[in-house]
């Protein structure tokens, strides 16, 4: 994976005190200029079209405070299952550029790739919650609006809470990525409390749709690489691609990421069919007029997803389930963002509640390690 | 016309070379429709070239409904885009009498071989 280097960093007067601040200097290279500003402003590239402004956003790299909650649930999608999942959003936007990435859409008004300088209240507010809900057993990811890991060899995010969240007794941290920029993990007794997890897809779909990634084989040495540094793993098969052939691909990766991973440090495994929303396909076909990811047979679905039409996506996992536990048994495989009759269909049983759905995820994760 | 883009990106062929296609053609020049029903045929088309799965799996399903011989006030019917899973079963009756009888006709329906594979295929139990 070639290392993501900004065209420029942009600090926010006030963040030079923190330590993102001091890891930035100290990772960047000397020939990246640097400059403060007064306020973070949301007008990068003004009057340029969708296409200019959201890849333009992706080359500077903005070093400023968060000023809204971190700590927050999962929105999930409007009367699907929800896994009771909650986030953390230390940065917003992505240095990747996924042609199908949700974020081209949420981000559209707000798309700079910005870097959160007070960890400090991160930790706080997450602290201040973990505290009042001892009794209540959180799953925390940090790879809702941005990856995870893709900017940590110059951020030193992860490495910054780490500390805190490896000796916190009601949490899992899920660390969900598509990059290899795992070194920093490889320090740390993850202590049973953090997840490593890699959104997944064969080859054939990184090269199309999943630019400046780490490959396929990046990705599973990478993961190797935490499990033998004693982390629990997590496969996002998400979003699965439908297209002449993916069945021999799917089937392919999923033999090669088992004959690779040891199934038993797998907390979960998650799969989802590709979404989208009208309006992202307008940007997509603006930003990628030729992915080819435009032209599934997809359908409009209750919550104003776009789908593969119903039939079709069940017969896809369906397949995928029967692949996965061929190798791994026992393995805990959940879908994201589908309703009750798809997981009816698939599983033979669906989630009687949100709850039901989160407790079996959690316990999942603890019984592991209690 | 996203659909005609659509198409064309996938069949990596001209809009002027789908609309020409003979489907589309026959329907465009059919001299038995009226103005109203030729467009509306040639949307159908346009919609089964760029669904043809799902059309090919509705089409499926309605021959399947077909098999079952209901009454004519029984009326089954699958969600648009066949999202949900769900069959719909309606029917009215004015006494009891009738209500009774669309019952019957109704239970001997879905003792019918064709009822459970209609669910198949909502599952996408295609092979059956």
């Amino acid at each position: 994976m070639k290392p993501f280097q900004p065209e420029e960093l942009i600090v926010e007067q006030g963040s030079e005190a923190s330590p993102i601040y001091r890891n930035l200097r100290r990772a960047l290279p000397s020939d990246v200029p640097f400059r403060f500003v007064g306020e973070v402003s949301r007008r990068i590239g003004d009057g340029l079209s969708i296409t200019d402004r959201f890849g333009a956003a992706k080359k500077k790299l903005y070093l400023a405070k968060h000023k809204g909650e971190f700590f927050k649930k999962c929105p999930g999608s409007d009367g699907q299952v929800c896994c009771n999942y909650f986030v953390i959003n230390f940065a917003s936007n992505c240095p990747m550029d996924c042609s199908y990435c949700y974020l081209q859409e949420y981000l559209a008004d707000n798309s700079e790739l910005k870097v959160f300088s007070n960890v400090g209240d991160l930790i706080d507010e997450a602290d201040q919650v973990l505290r009042k809900h001892r009794g209540m057993f959180f799953r925390v990811g940090t790879g809702e609006i941005t990856d995870s890991l893709a900017l940590e060899p110059l951020t030193g995010m992860v490495g910054e809470l780490m500390p805190y969240f490896v000796e916190q007794p009601n949490v899992l941290l899920e660390l969900k990525t598509k990059s290899d920029c795992v070194d920093s993990l490889l320090d740390f007794d993850p202590k049973g409390r953090v997840v490593v997890a890699w959104s997944m897809n064969p080859q054939r779909v990184i090269d199309w749709d999943e630019t400046d990634t780490a490959s396929f084989g990046e990705r599973l040495s990478a993961a190797l690489r935490c499990q033998q540094a004693g982390y629990r793993l997590g496969f996002h098969f998400d979003p699965m691609i439908e297209y002449p052939g993916w069945e021999r691909d799917y089937q392919a990766m999923i033999e090669e990421v088992f004959a690779t991973i040891d199934w038993k440090v797998l907390s979960w495994l998650s799969l989802g069919v590709l979404r989208n929303t009208p309006g992202l396909k307008r940007t997509m076909r603006e930003r990628f007029p030729g992915t080819q990811l435009l032209t599934g047979e997809q359908v409009l679905c209750p919550d104003g997803k776009l789908r593969y039409f119903q039939p079709l996506r069940v017969e896809m996992y369906r397949k995928m389930v029967g692949w996965i536990r061929r190798a791994a048994p026992t393995v805990k495989i959940y879908l994201c963002m589908e309703s009750k009759e798809v997981w009816q269909q698939v599983f033979g049983y669906a989630p009687a509640c949100e709850k039901d759905l989160g407790n079996q995820m959690a316990s999942g994760a603890e019984s592991a390690w209690l | 016309m996203d659909w005609l883009e659509e198409i064309a990106l996938r069949d990596r062929q001209s809009i002027h070379a789908i609309l020409t296609s003979k489907s589309i053609d026959d329907s465009a020049t059919d001299p038995r429709l009226g103005g109203a029903d030729r467009l509306k045929r040639i949307k159908e088309q346009i919609r089964r070239l760029r669904f043809p799965r799902l059309a090919d799996t509705e089409d499926a399903i309605r021959a399947k409904i077909q098999e079952l011989k209901l009454h004519p006030e029984i009326r089954v019917s699958v969600p648009p885009g066949l999202e949900g899973g769900q069959v719909r079963i309606e029917f009215a009756a004015a006494s009891h009498a009738e209500l009774k009888q669309l019952t019957t006709k109704l239970t001997e329906a879905t003792d019918n071989a064709s009822m459970p594979e209609i669910f198949d295929l909502l599952a996408g139990q295609t092979s059956k």
